[in-house]
């Protein structure tokens, strides 16, 4: 006779070993015996949770109407030093854009992203518009109606039965006084449904149920307002729920609002009093070495990224931000120690396989080179991924001479990615070595409008209008190359001997 | 135009004494070195792609099934009523 184990207890083993559909089927089915069996409905909406849970600290999408009808700046025009949102305020002497990529939103490229440095903050209204177009992950209009309410529906649409709760059906005052069940519903509906005005109804309700004095619940009403964009609400409810009892994900969600309100040295400070209560946590100096590398100060945010990797050497971030650092600072055989150490640690992706390539050869290892990116190319996931890799093998290209490769690969990086404007740049230079000049402008031309942020196709088109004698088109492009890069030397010398032309004039 | 000093004959000139170079050496004496700086087009840097986080990475896998589910489902609406 075979012996069946209680479902209930199988459904918890499969939970725990993150088997979450089949706990979810068990529990499905004790509801249909007994739909009121409190258990397996709270364990349902665990496992249902758990599936499309993602850490809230680390989420965070702005969207275009956030970012440009945004009430809580106090000054157009900050001063250096005490805001995000001016990306060209260096002052840790930071590589500048002639070594250093830049990102769509005019930022220095750095070795980690996340879901909040993806596309940064555009300056006006057209480049916020248009940077969706040319980035690979579009920018919706508000977050609010981002990813998370696709998601929302996506897995309303894949349940054939219907939602598994009715919302709009639901008391929550009833459930909001049962502290054991209340916590599983609210995650429930904060991140499977997505149903945020839900969710503050029922924290609230809750709250006051606890009589204002449990710290979680009020977490959670902030994480609420913050979703809502309430964020001077937010911060009330997570300084409340720190007098209660200091978590350090509290003080991590409190220094993301401060960093929505842009109010970067605010939230260092309150990293900083963070790590008096929890001396060398690794989130909150982590949390540190993000400011000061979204504030262009990459030299101190590699000292907090080192202080990082005393506590945790296995940090991804901190060695992948490292490394990078190495690599535009002119040491590509220290970066590629460090991005070796991620090989070691089991990283296995296209990125790194492209970074390794291109430390090997800049680091002279020309054996591992080709190597690599032949690997890159096929660990890469997407187009995107494709073509820039197929751009860093026409560098190699361009940097062992032979210019034949070079040309095919930037042609082939515009063919899986037609809006790369890096590889019509590059490939500009080429034709016009061809002498091809107006091949060569065109796709000059095409790699401005697609980034206006860069400096390098402007410079090109100034110093090609200027050899085929049309000033005037040459000194309109080397005013827009010094408006993407002030410091640039050679843009410089151009402007200055070309307003010497027309004063002869 | 600038004659450079052969630094090779030197070199041989020194360990093999009795071999005459044929080249002669030529070190400008007066006059100035001066070389113009022509400005060059640039090259777009090469780029380290940035490693995902795994937040990030799970998000796009959870709205690529999101998405593919959300298709399944309507290429299935699309062919209930045939």
């Amino acid at each position: 006779m075979e012996v069946t184990m209680d479902p209930l207890f199988l459904a918890w083993s499969y939970l725990r070993r993150r088997k979450l559909q089949q706990c979810s089927d068990i529990c499905s089915k004790i509801l249909q015996d007994s739909p009121y069996d409190q258990a397996a409905w709270s364990l349902k909406t665990r496992a249902l949770t758990e599936m499309v849970y993602v850490d809230e600290v680390e989420v965070d999408q702005e969207g275009i109407a956030e970012m440009m009808l945004d009430e809580s700046s106090i000054a157009q025009v900050a001063r250096p030093g005490t805001s995000l949102r001016l990306p060209g305020t260096s002052q840790g002497g930071g590589p500048t854009p002639a070594v250093r990529p830049m990102t769509q939103s005019g930022r220095p490229i750095t070795g980690f992203v996340r879901p909040n440095t993806q596309s940064g903050r555009p300056g006006t209204m057209e480049q916020a518009i248009k940077t969706p177009r040319t980035a690979s992950t579009a920018r919706p209009v508000t977050s609010a109606s981002g990813r998370f309410i696709r998601l929302g529906t996506a897995s309303m649409l894949t349940n054939p039965d219907g939602p598994f709760i009715n919302l709009s059906r639901l008391n929550l005052a009833k459930y909001s006084k049962k502290p054991n069940m209340s916590r599983t519903l609210f995650e429930f509906i904060f991140h499977h449904e997505n149903d945020v005005k839900n969710a503050l109804d029922l924290a609230a309700q809750a709250t006051e149920h606890a009589q204002f004095k449990d710290w979680w619940w009020k977490v959670q009403l902030g994480k609420c307002y913050y979703r809502l964009g309430l964020y001077r609400e937010a911060e009330k409810q997570f300084r409340s729920a720190l007098n209660h009892q200091e978590v350090v994900d509290t003080f991590l969600y409190l220094a993301k609002v401060y960093q929505r309100l842009d109010q970067p040295i605010t939230a260092l400070n309150l990293f900083k009093q963070g790590l008096d209560h929890f001396p060398g946590e690794v989130t909150l100096l982590t949390g540190i070495a993000r400011i000061h590398e979204e504030m262009n100060n990459i030299s101190s945010a590699t000292e907090y990224y080192k202080d990082v990797l005393k506590q945790d050497n296995t940090h991804v971030e901190a060695i992948a931000c490292i490394g990078s650092n190495h690599f535009y600072t002119d040491q590509p055989e220290i970066a590629l120690r460090f991005y070796r150490r991620l090989l070691q640690m089991g990283v296995y992706n296209c990125q790194l396989y492209n970074n390794l390539g291109l430390c090997c050869f800049y680091a002279q290892q020309y054996d591992m080179t080709l190597s690599s990116f032949e690997r890159a190319l096929t660990l890469a996931n997407n187009d995107e991924e494709q073509a820039d890799v197929w751009y860093n093998i026409g560098h190699v290209g361009v940097g062992i001479g032979d210019l034949t490769l070079a040309y095919q690969c930037f042609k082939l990086a515009l063919a899986f990615n037609n809006d790369h404007a890096e590889a019509y740049n590059n490939l500009a230079v080429l034709e016009l070595r061809k002498g091809r000049i107006e091949q060569s402008k065109a796709f000059l031309q095409t790699a401005a409008s697609l980034a206006p942020h860069m400096y390098e196709p402007h410079f090109n088109l100034s110093i090609l209008s200027e050899k085929i004698g049309d000033l005037q088109s040459s000194y309109t492009a080397a005013q827009k190359s010094e408006d993407a890069f002030p410091e640039h030397v050679d843009t410089q010398q151009l402007l200055k001997q070309l307003r010497q032309h027309f004063a002869v004039l | 135009m600038l004659a450079l000093p052969c630094y090779a004959c030197r070199h041989l000139g020194d360990t093999m004494p009795e071999v005459k170079s044929i080249f002669r050496e030529v070190l400008p004496k007066q006059g100035q070195l001066s070389m113009e700086d022509v400005p060059t087009m640039v090259l777009c840097k090469p780029k380290l792609l940035p490693l995902k986080s795994v937040t990030l990475e799970k998000l796009e896998k959870m709205h690529m099934e999101a998405q593919e589910a959300v298709k399944q489902q309507e290429l299935a609406m699309k062919e209930q009523p045939q």
